[in-house]
């Protein structure tokens, strides 16, 4: 009975994949895992080798790093990233849109410049930008995060949002331009509101993009904007690495991006794969 | 892009055709969307081409912030480039930087591909365990270079208690001049392997079936289906998702911050760090420009390339 | 800080201490008396300072942990408040490099990292102290800037005479085996002789368990003093002659020594150990010798973590065939350019670096680094400093002296120290991790370093 041999070599494979997908994950997850596991230890077992793999799992490394000044952090991080990706989202939208509905003959020159600046290391912008700041004073300051966050975030809203709307059908403003809808109105009204799920994916990228940032915020602010990641390294101190709140202030910094991406994961891919998959 | 060809090429032919659509209605348009677009360049413009004109007059001058008289010192505009040609430790550099980028694309694509090849699959299970390859993309980088340096620790290291239990007496990896630049690719394939995948995956989700169904009715076994017929459909996709690795590895930073800080030695300093040090550790600005503007370039390139990759792979597809 | 209510004629009457020995030049010219019997005005007011934020940087350390406890005192009585922004070394050294550069107004006190002040200092970032010392409406007359050991002051002076900066803290190198013990059931000694501590290494590494030797890996700082040990140098004549000579046969000696001494005698990975891991190394008692500043020994008697209090010995670094260099050092506060508040700031520093201050962080809560001649020979430091039968202080004072005296701590304070120094680091990593030998290597740092000073713009 052939057809059910091949059901059983079907389910065969289909078990042996199963089990390799389970390692593979296993083995992905294991790095992260110990890292978190080891902000719940207290600083004896973290250097006690195999005697400290059962512990008592304590808060002591997050309160202690519960300071004003982790929590300052954060909030800069926070407030850096999310100005920054509104700013992009609110300039770069429309842009996108007309760069998708135009003929424009300088549209390949568009796509370079806006790739580029996608791609340019940050050590690129970072001189200019230090250079600068240290003349208009914004060194140390939130805005100037902010406005650095936007030579990457710009871009990567124009060319995330072109492709979506690259991908929308125009009937429907078409439909409105014909009923006399002005086009101010018709972006509004009809095309906007149509592109939520796009704008949401694109804001989760800008914002998971920004709250990473770890290079500007180490060259470009000292104390009062400086942010979460940059703190976390600071942890690094004269007396030595304080491996529970650096593991502590680390996990700190990745709980709102994995929320997010978790979330919102459908999104997320979307996002990533764009640019790739469909040009 | 397939979408947007298509619509060209309606716009130029069909579209004085349709309803309601006058020249002056057309002229109008071309208006409004130049309008739209205005901002964006300007401030593009502003935020990236004036740091980057900036960046290229730098380069002329011997800027070091330790020594005012240097600033605008226009006297001998190539020195820096000239000294560039005879940097061997920035030559260095940009060798310990394609060795790093070609094996971590090379491994991101091979990882990347078998899981992405198992999960398409998308047995429930894996339907559930997928979200969890994504975690170490997610995660801020430098919380993923802090993560390796605790797994390349021997005091606090899992892996190393595991060695001692065993008598393995082990070095770390991070000190030894032959294994530095290992351990970074290592981490650095971990953390983007993710990547890689979800576009594979992505690419997989629109494979027509009718090829597959065809040759598995042929009696085709699942490496034949792989080998002749997945594979060569996500060609295209390899190739572009390679290239955006390629491009993104060269601004690879905290892993080396936190890892080896270049070293030992200067076994693992690439180009981006090696600046990093001239400009933000020693302020030589003015070099520091000048070996940015030849990365730059180098980026320029890999980003035209990756333009007409993709454009060429839609027209393939078409 | 009971300076407020003093009266007029006692300031005038120690007026005359501060002028003295090491800082006469320093301060030669103050127009003291002229001053005569007035009490100093900022300090004679109560609250003189009422309203000023006063906002320093520092990298961490214990040292200003002390303070900020002792900071509402001086708060309450000047009226100011004073905020700390502390980073890690590392970071601490590149952004205040970066921010001094700027001369920016967002501190007014700040660290001046050791093997910085040559590059701070001639650049012009920070503001000379000697206006402020040579004015007693500033300077409290028992203020006693002499009182300083001399090896901790020496960097913070510029040629003009100016000077700069007063230490907070003072490092002096010195070797301490954490298990004697070991040493002495083989019937040996602590070794005086570089030569010798080879021998020793050879006749202790891995007994017990124990590696011979440990160290951390800021190698600019512990090198050099095996490098002068063998008759080497690190420039020709630090500050006026710059010419590196780091290829000269005694020091490819030193760090073939070196060298050997990390990749033969220490426990794997020593390469990437911080200051911290090689102290715990020490402190479990898994590494045996190492040659540091003594606040990174003296937690091997003093830590509760410390299971080596009862073996733990001390020397001084043993001499090489040119004789001993053991390396000092000393981070001092200063003063910005940019700042807009500069007398709060040395009112500040004043206090911070006061024998009162040193008195109660050095002998009430254990900062035993400390830069003061007075505390140092006070009885109360004496005993604390007498561990397992030894009398460090005197040794730690030694240090201090002998590099003051014979100035060979020179190359550590010019402006291109920084650059250079990473050379250094990488030249020993490089022959160390096995990549070159040292000839190959110390060639190439040579040729590196003068390069990098070409760049810099110093006329070699």
């Amino acid at each position: 009975m052939p057809r059910s041999k091949l059901d059983a070599a079907a389910r065969r494979n289909r078990i042996l994949a199963n089990t390799i997908v389970i390692a593979l994950a296993i083995i992905t997850l294991l790095p992260f895992l110990w890292f978190v596991v080891m902000s719940f230890k207290p600083a004896d077992d973290i250097f006690a080798g195999i005697d400290g793999f059962f512990f008592t799992p304590t808060l002591e490394n997050y309160t202690s790093l519960w300071n004003d000044r982790f929590a300052g952090s954060m909030l800069n991080s926070f407030i850096t990233s999310s100005v920054s990706t509104i700013l992009a989202l609110v300039i770069g939208t429309p842009g996108a849109y007309a760069l998708s509905r135009a003929t424009m003959k300088q549209e390949r020159t568009f796509s370079l410049l806006i790739l580029a600046s996608r791609m340019a290391p940050p050590v690129a912008f970072a001189i200019p930008y230090f250079l600068v700041y240290r003349y208009m004073g914004l060194l140390d300051t939130r805005t100037g995060l902010i406005l650095v966050y936007l030579t990457f975030n710009l871009a990567l809203v124009v060319w995330l949002m072109r492709n979506f709307f690259d991908a929308t059908p125009r009937a429907l403003e078409e439909a409105a331009w014909i009923d006399g809808a002005s086009l101010w109105k018709t972006f509004m009204v009809i095309v906007l509101p149509m592109s939520g799920p796009a704008l949401v994916t694109t804001a989760i990228l800008c914002f998971l993009y920004s709250w990473n940032d770890f290079f500007f915020a180490l060259t470009l602010t000292r104390n009062n904007a400086m942010t979460a990641p940059v703190e976390v390294v600071n942890f690094m101190n004269y007396e030595g690495w304080e491996w529970g709140k650096i593991a502590a202030g680390g996990t700190l910094i990745m709980v709102p991006v994995l929320a997010f991406s978790l979330l919102m994961r459908k999104y997320l891919v979307a996002g990533m794969t764009a640019g790739a998959v469909k040009g | 892009m397939e979408n947007r060809r298509r619509d060209v090429a309606v716009n130029a032919v069909g579209h004085a055709a349709k309803a309601g659509k006058t020249p002056a209605f057309e002229r109008q348009r071309q208006r409004f969307f130049w309008l739209l677009l205005a901002p964006v360049l300007a401030i593009l413009a502003v935020v990236t081409l004036l740091p980057t004109l900036y960046l290229l007059v730098t380069s002329f001058t011997p800027l070091n912030l330790a020594n005012p008289a240097t600033a605008w010192d226009f006297s001998d505009p190539l020195v820096n480039y000239r000294t560039l040609l005879t940097d061997d430790r920035l030559h260095n550099s940009f060798w310990v930087q394609a060795k790093l980028s070609v094996v971590t694309v090379v491994l991101q694509l091979l990882f990347g591909l078998v899981v992405a090849l198992l999960l398409n699959m998308r047995t429930p299970l894996m339907n559930a365990l997928r979200t969890s390859f994504l975690v170490p993309m997610v995660l801020p980088p430098i919380v993923v270079a802090i993560i390796w340096k605790v797994l390349y620790s021997p005091d606090i290291s899992p892996a190393w208690w595991l060695f001692q239990l065993l008598g393995w007496n082990v070095q770390t990896p991070i000190t030894d001049a032959s294994w530095a630049l290992t351990a970074i690719i290592v981490a650095d394939t971990w953390e983007w392997f993710p990547f890689t995948m979800i576009i594979i995956l992505a690419a997989l989700a629109m494979m027509p079936e009718e090829q597959r169904e065809a040759a598995e009715v042929d009696g085709a076994s699942i490496w034949q289906l792989t080998w002749y017929i997945t594979l060569p459909y996500l060609k295209g996709t390899l190739l572009v998702a390679g290239l955006f690795r390629l491009i993104d590895s060269i601004k690879t930073f905290p892993l080396i911050y936190i890892l080896t800080d270049g070293g030992p030695g200067s076994v693992t300093e690439v180009s981006n760090y090696y600046i990093f040090v001239q400009s933000f550790s020693f302020s030589y600005i003015g070099y520091s420009a000048a070996v940015t503007m030849v990365l730059l370039a180098m980026i320029v390139v890999l980003s035209w390339v990756i333009i007409r990759a993709v454009s060429g792979g839609s027209n393939a597809q078409e | 800080m009971k300076r407020d209510d003093r009266t007029a004629a006692e300031t005038a009457a120690s007026a005359g201490l501060f002028r003295r020995d090491v800082l006469k030049f320093a301060l030669a010219g103050s127009a003291l008396a002229a001053v005569g019997l007035r009490a100093p005005a900022v300090l004679a007011n109560a609250k003189p300072f009422e309203g000023v934020t006063l906002r320093g940087a520092c990298f961490q350390h214990i040292f200003h942990t002390y303070i900020q406890k002792l900071l509402p005192e001086f708060e309450e009585q000047t009226g100011m408040k004073v905020e700390f922004d502390l980073q890690a070394f590392p970071v601490y050294n590149q952004r205040m490099d970066l921010e001094l550069s700027t001369h920016g107004s967002s501190y007014d006190f700040c660290n001046i990292t050791h093997s910085f002040s040559g590059r701070w200092i001639s650049a012009g970032w920070l503001t000379p102290l000697n206006d402020f010392l040579n004015d007693p409406n500033k300077t409290a007359a028992d203020f006693d800037p002499d009182d300083f050991v001399s090896g901790t002051q020496i960097a913070y002076i510029d040629a003009n005479k100016q000077l700069h900066g007063f230490a907070w803290e003072a490092g002096a190198m010195l070797l301490a085996a954490s298990r004697f013990d070991i040493l002495d059931k083989e019937g040996i000694a602590m070794p005086t002789t570089l030569a010798g501590m080879i021998d020793v290494c050879k006749a202790i590494h891995n007994k017990n368990g124990v590696a011979a030797f440990v160290a951390d890996r800021l190698h600019h700082w512990n090198f050099p003093p095996y490098l002068m040990g063998f008759g080497g140098k690190v420039f020709r004549d630090p500050p006026r002659d710059l010419m590196p000579v780091l290829d000269t046969p005694e020091v490819i000696e030193a760090a073939t020594y070196y060298s050997e001494l990390l990749s033969n005698y220490c426990p794997p990975g020593v390469l990437s150990y911080t200051d911290d891991q090689a102290m715990r190394n020490q402190l479990a008692g898994r590494a045996n010798m190492r040659i540091n500043a003594m606040s990174w020994l003296l937690p091997l008697a003093k830590s509760d973590d410390s299971r080596v209090k009862d073996t733990v010995r001390f020397a001084l670094m043993p001499e090489g065939p040119a004789g001993g260099f053991p390396a000092c050092n000393a981070n001092a506060y200063g003063i910005p350019a940019g700042s807009n508040q500069k007398d709060a700031a040395w009112a500040f520093i004043q206090w911070a670096t006061s024998k009162k201050t040193f008195e109660r962080t050095a002998l009430e809560m254990g900062g035993l680094a400390t830069p003061r001649r007075s505390i140092i020979e006070d009885p109360r430091y004496k005993e604390a400093l007498t561990i397992n039968g030894q009398d460090i202080a005197s040794m730690y004072l030694d240090v201090l002296e002998r590099s003051g005296r014979e100035g060979y701590m020179a190359y550590r304070t010019v402006p291109i120290w920084p650059q250079t120094g990473e050379k250094i680091n990488k030249a020993i990593e490089r022959i160390a991790s096995g990549q070159a030998d040292a000839a190959t290597s110390m060639k190439a740092a040579q040729a590196e370093a003068v390069e990098d000073i070409k760049k810099a713009g110093v006329k070699l």
